[in-house]
């Protein structure tokens, strides 16, 4: 197959996919089931041959004309959107199997598994796009997508919150990122990408220093929302009111790396502009460190992972801003193989033992399923940072960007969060699998169905990714055309050696048998309650724009019901009231007709007569 | 007798017919005051035909037009009053107000 038609079968796939089973098949879940997972596996097969076949020249197609201006509908098939294309096709399709088992139950499976192909056609389209606006309009349709899922179980009055939350806070970012557009179709006078990036002739090239920086701060402000940086970071634990496959694909592996994946698309544009790599060393480096405070004193499994999940985009856009598109894409590629896998096994904990809280599963007897407590084994491993698993390779190439140009501040923070990332994620670790006591009998019925094959399957695969994924690192520094560097074990030393720490201390705080099993932060109330409240963030919202959006739209409201909807009504009711008053006269009684017409021409008789 | 006399004797008619029209409930009565209108009509004409005019043919003519329309529109007239009778089983113009707005 040619390459066209295999770049269209990959985004198609999970298009059609979604048409038949929202239109056809909303009364066949099981036919809807194997549709959806038919159009997973042709995506992930075709995403494999085109990757396996080589970045090609782009594909673009004319969509229409307006002026100067051409709007073009197209593939950009280079390294960087192959490979994540494979890891989104590769992780949507595991969720989807992992699905049959963990939504068997639920009544409106059809709805769940179309949207899912819905997510799966936007996001690969996102990832393929060889034109900005192209780029955004599917980036919307993912933020689509995204509120649907999290929005599943409407029933429930905080999953509508949460997703209304989500959309609202991501809009924001998304008013940042289309000005940001629309600046570039402004200076450079087309949307190319391929065409923008290049170093002659290129954006950077055409566009002053201020309006570059401008540009790349807007785009970035698209990227705080999407990606949930700080301050736009709140609605991501929220969205963990969906699903846990959902906040496996969407909330942690693949949707909320759109943003990341955007800078890392861009990547030459942010390098253009120092002001800007300045201010996402910032925020990323606040986020990476914040979102870890908050994930070391939650007690729910999912924000744990949620709040872990803000602190690691935090990393990649640290690395992608110290300058190196490679630590950024790698982390990247790791970061959803090891957090897709942790939160499938925080879903099979959840699904079989009923609660989401840590200290529970632990109790009820987490450890005894086997393939969650190994996946949750060595995906926390390596999100931890642990040789030679997946996440430890990556960070160590953020931490090496990082100090390139010797020890800051930055890489200082990066290493504190490092710190707390090891030590809450084996906080995790030890409240699941070394509680005090657990309870002598599974009281959730038959054991061996805790982990249906269909569940179990995805799990072992991502276990195997997760663990291997950090071997890849030439690989993917090829298919980006970067050579990658060696580090020496002196520079890997303080990156281990924080590590270890924060797995000692989880140890002495969770793991060892007379532990106390409260944190050490425990110990200092006024900070546990500054993380447990996540840095009062959400509160600041609620009391400030919040109010004060609810009083404008107040005022606003009072001002049009009372001034323009009262007086328009007044315009109404006036001219009815005219129109039955005249109505009256006309009586259908024709004496009073002919009474008229007779004193009336009586009068224009006298009237004339007289005048004469 | 002078022509103020048949003229007041026909705006006397006139009137009466108009009177008739506007007051009368019953068709009948209103189609008899129609009648007579045309009919102070026509005496008006003979009037000033004898008075006033030359070649007294002109008002005859005249006249004997209006006789002859007449007895056209009362047989027009009667004919609608008859089937409104057998539809409405009323001839009252007060009721007959279908047409109202």
């Amino acid at each position: 197959m040619d390459t066209l038609n295999l770049i269209l079968a990959t985004t198609f796939a999970p298009f059609a996919a979604f048409v038949l089973a929202i239109l056809f098949l909303m009364r066949q879940p099981r036919l809807a089931q194997v549709v959806v997972i038919a159009g997973g596996t042709l995506s992930l097969a075709g995403a494999v041959s085109l990757l396996s076949a080589g970045p090609v020249e782009p594909l673009r197609y004319l969509w229409f004309t307006s002026g100067d201006i051409q709007l073009r509908f197209g593939f950009l098939l280079d390294g960087l959107s192959l490979m994540f294309g494979v890891a989104v096709a590769l992780i949507t399709l595991c969720v989807m199997v992992y699905s049959l088992g963990y939504m068997g139950h639920d009544p409106s499976k059809t709805r769940y598994f179309a949207m899912l192909a819905l997510f799966e056609w936007a996001m690969l389209s996102f990832v393929y796009a060889v034109d900005l606006m192209q780029t955004f309009i599917f980036w919307e349709l993912v933020g689509l997508a995204s509120f649907f899922l999290i929005g599943f179980w409407y029933e429930k009055p905080s999953a509508t919150a949460a997703a209304k939350k989500a959309f609202l806070m991501t809009r924001v970012g998304d008013v940042g990122l289309f000005i940001g557009v629309l600046m570039v179709l402004q200076v450079a006078g087309h949307f190319d990408v391929p065409g923008l990036l290049a170093t002659e002739g290129g954006l950077v090239a055409q566009a002053t220093p201020a309006v570059l920086t401008t540009i790349t701060l807007l785009i970035f402000v698209g990227i705080v929302g999407k990606s949930a940086q700080f301050p736009l970071h709140t609605w991501l634990p929220d969205a963990m009111e969906g699903p846990t496959p959902v906040s496996a694909l969407l909330h942690s592996a693949t949707m909320v790396a759109a943003g990341v994946y955007l800078m890392a698309r861009l990547h030459p544009l942010f390098m253009g502009s120092e002001t800007t790599l300045g201010i996402i060393l910032i925020v990323a480096s606040m986020t990476a460190l914040l979102a870890a405070t908050m994930a070391m004193v939650a007690t729910d499994i999912k924000r744990v992972l949620a709040y872990s999940s803000i602190s690691q985009l935090g990393f990649m856009l640290l690395g992608l801003a110290a300058g190196s598109l490679f630590a950024g894409v790698f982390h990247l590629i790791t970061h959803a193989l090891f957090k897709a896998l942790l939160f499938l096994c925080s879903g099979l904990f959840i699904h079989h033992l009923e609660t989401n809280d840590m200290a529970q599963i632990g109790r009820g007897g987490g450890r005894r399923m086997r393939f969650a407590t190994a996946g949750l084994v060595v995906g926390g491993a390596a999100l931890a940072g642990i040789p030679p698993l997946g996440g430890f390779f990556s960070k160590e190439e953020i931490f090496a960007a990082l100090g390139h140009d010797g020890v800051t501040l930055f890489s200082v923070v990066a290493l504190l969060a490092a710190f707390l990332t090891a030590y809450y994620t084996f906080r995790m670790i030890f409240l699941v699998t070394r509680p005090q006591q657990v309870e002598a009998v599974d009281v959730h019925g038959d054991h061996d169905r805790a982990e249906p094959l269909s569940m179990a399957l995805p799990v072992v695969l991502l276990t195997v990714g997760a663990a291997v994924a950090g071997f890849w690192g030439g690989d993917i520094a090829r298919g980006l055309g970067i050579e990658a560097g060696h580090h020496s074990l002196a520079a890997m030393a303080p990156a281990l050696a924080v590590v270890a720490l924060g797995v000692l201390v989880a140890w002495l705080d969770f793991g060892r048998q007379t532990a106390t099993r409260t944190g050490f932060i425990a110990r200092m109330p006024a900070l546990e309650r500054l993380f447990t409240n996540g840095w009062y963030v959400d509160a600041f919202y609620d009391a400030v724009i919040v109010r004060i959006t609810m009083l404008a739209a107040t005022i606003l409201y009072a001002a049009e019901s009372r001034l323009l909807d009262a007086n328009f009504d007044r315009l109404g009711f006036g001219v009815l009231g005219l129109g039955s008053g005249t109505r009256r006269l006309q009586n259908g009684w024709v004496q009073f007709y002919g009474g008229w017409a007779v004193v009336l021409v009586g009068l224009a008789a006298a009237y004339f007569g007289m005048s004469d | 007798m002078t022509l103020e006399g048949y003229l007041t004797l026909s705006l006397m008619l006139f009137c009466i017919g108009v009177f008739a029209v506007l007051s009368q409930r019953n068709l009948i009565a209103v189609l008899i005051g129609v009648e007579l209108m045309m009919n102070a009509a026509s005496l008006n004409v003979m009037a000033f035909n004898r008075f006033s005019v030359t070649d007294p043919t002109t008002g005859q003519i005249f006249v004997l037009i209006i006789i002859g329309l007449a007895a056209a529109e009362v047989a027009i007239f009667l004919s609608i009053i008859v089937n409104l009778y057998r539809t409405r089983r009323t001839i009252d113009a007060e009721q007959l107000t279908e047409l109202q707005g």
